[in-house]
């Protein structure tokens, strides 16, 4: 009789376990992913020369802290014809962060900023890679512009092009001119 | 006055009295002059980031700098050997060190006087930019130590050689053979090779560390280990000088 109710117990509990897991689970599939990411573009037009921050979110949304993320940044061209992912080494000063604890509901909140380098369109998107997920979620892709600057300008390259080169001739022709005139003048008359 | 002083004293004349150093001034003026023009007149160039401008202004400036050492050394024993002056310079009384010693001190005020001439031109190109601060006290400390290392490979070189075309011909091959994996890009640059030859040659050290001072804003850590190759570098050419200038003959 004991051993029975021990048996209906054993069986209680494995049915007991194994509801709450896939509980767990439906839950976690119910809402898609147990973390959430999101990013936001900075308001107004963007201009090359600009370091604008991105505002990236990532919630946990699980019962479970979450340990040991990664979340990075990843920028494309969408040049129509010419789209390709862009290497963020000149454009981002900050290309990963590992984020060591993301408590239940709690949201970790970063400003992504970037140095925009060239001018085109382009789409910025936030990944996650939580060590637990078999799959990284990303964000939204935020497409964005940045309008072209010409950051150089004839009108202070060209006064020092032109200028330099005719000052240090100017300056050499001058110093000639003087020491021959000193040479003259130290010359001991009558030697022509 | 000291004889070593007024060997210095002759090759400062040389370059701001005589015609060759002027022309060599006016040259290195006019390739930047060309090249900045190239920057504002090229639309795409000139879209650049200020920073990446400055630090293809400071590359040239360094390349110029190091094929002026490698001329300016060359010229140094052979050239006098071939004008036949050599013979009363050593009648002087100072060693072959100390001769040495003056030639470099005239080829690193040569490279004082292009630094001082190139300030204007990173200026122009770089002045609403980032870094230009650090661009320029970069390039002065690379370019210093690019400057002893192929200007006093030169003089050994001219030291031990006969004629000037000779070490003009191997210095310059040397200076392509340096400066040819900086041609190949970084692409190339990237594998464990291209890695250990960019880590292993003084050009490319000066040019890394203008990169990742001017346009990836790394401080002096970053630096140091391409610091320490330069200096290195330097070191055993300067070595190397001594060792070559210890007996000249005419």
């Amino acid at each position: 009789m004991k051993v029975l109710r021990l048996k209906r117990l054993a069986l209680i509990i494995v049915l007991a376990s194994a509801w709450l897991t896939s509980g767990a689970m439906a839950a976690s599939a119910g809402n898609g992913q147990v973390l959430r990411v999101s990013l936001q573009a900075p308001a107004g037009a963007l201009k090359m020369g600009d370091t604008p921050n991105f505002l990236g979110a990532v919630t946990n949304l699980g019962p479970q802290p979450a340990q040991g993320l990664v979340v990075y940044l990843s920028l494309v061209s969408l040049a129509p014809g010419n789209e390709h992912p862009v290497d963020l080494e000149d454009w981002s000063a900050q290309k990963a962060v590992r984020l060591d604890r993301l408590n239940p509901g709690a949201t970790d909140f970063r400003n992504w900023g970037m140095r925009l380098i060239a001018a085109g369109k382009y789409g910025v998107a936030l990944t996650v890679v939580d060590p637990r997920e078999p799959r990284p979620i990303v964000s939204d892709l935020v497409p964005f512009e940045i309008q072209p600057k010409a950051t150089l300008v004839a009108g202070r390259v060209l006064p020092v092009a032109i200028g330099e080169p005719l000052l240090v001739v100017l300056l050499w022709g001058g110093m000639v001119f003087y020491n021959s005139r000193c040479y003259h003048k130290q010359k001991p008359e009558g030697l022509g | 006055m000291n004889p070593g002083l007024i060997l210095v004293k002759r090759e400062f004349q040389e370059d701001f009295k005589a015609s060759r150093g002027a022309v060599f001034l006016v040259i290195t003026t006019l390739v930047l002059s060309a090249f900045a023009v190239l920057l504002v007149s090229n639309t795409e160039l000139s879209l650049l980031d200020n920073a990446q401008a400055v630090y293809m202004m400071a590359g040239i400036i360094i390349a110029l700098a190091a094929l002026v050492a490698v001329i300016r050394g060359s010229d140094g024993f052979a050239g006098e050997r071939d004008r036949q002056t050599l013979e009363p310079l050593l009648l002087a009384p100072i060693n072959g060190p100390g001769l040495a010693a003056a030639k470099l001190c005239g080829i690193l005020f040569f490279w004082l006087t292009l630094f001082i001439l190139a300030i204007p031109y990173l200026w122009a190109v770089g002045s609403t930019g980032q870094n230009l601060f650090a661009a320029i006290l970069y390039l002065f400390l690379a370019g210093t130590l690019i400057v002893l290392v192929f200007g006093g490979a030169a003089l050994a070189l001219s030291a031990r050689m006969k004629t000037f075309k000779g070490v003009l011909s191997l210095g310059l091959t040397m200076l392509l053979l340096w400066g040819s994996p900086v041609l190949l890009g970084p692409s190339l640059r990237q594998s464990a090779v291209g890695r250990l030859l960019d880590l292993a040659n003084p050009f490319a050290a000066a040019l890394n560390t203008l990169d990742s001072v001017i346009i990836d804003s790394q401080g002096l850590s970053w630096q140091l280990l391409r610091l320490a190759v330069m200096v290195s570098y330097a070191v055993i050419i300067l070595w190397w000088l001594y060792a070559a200038t210890r007996r000249l003959e005419p």
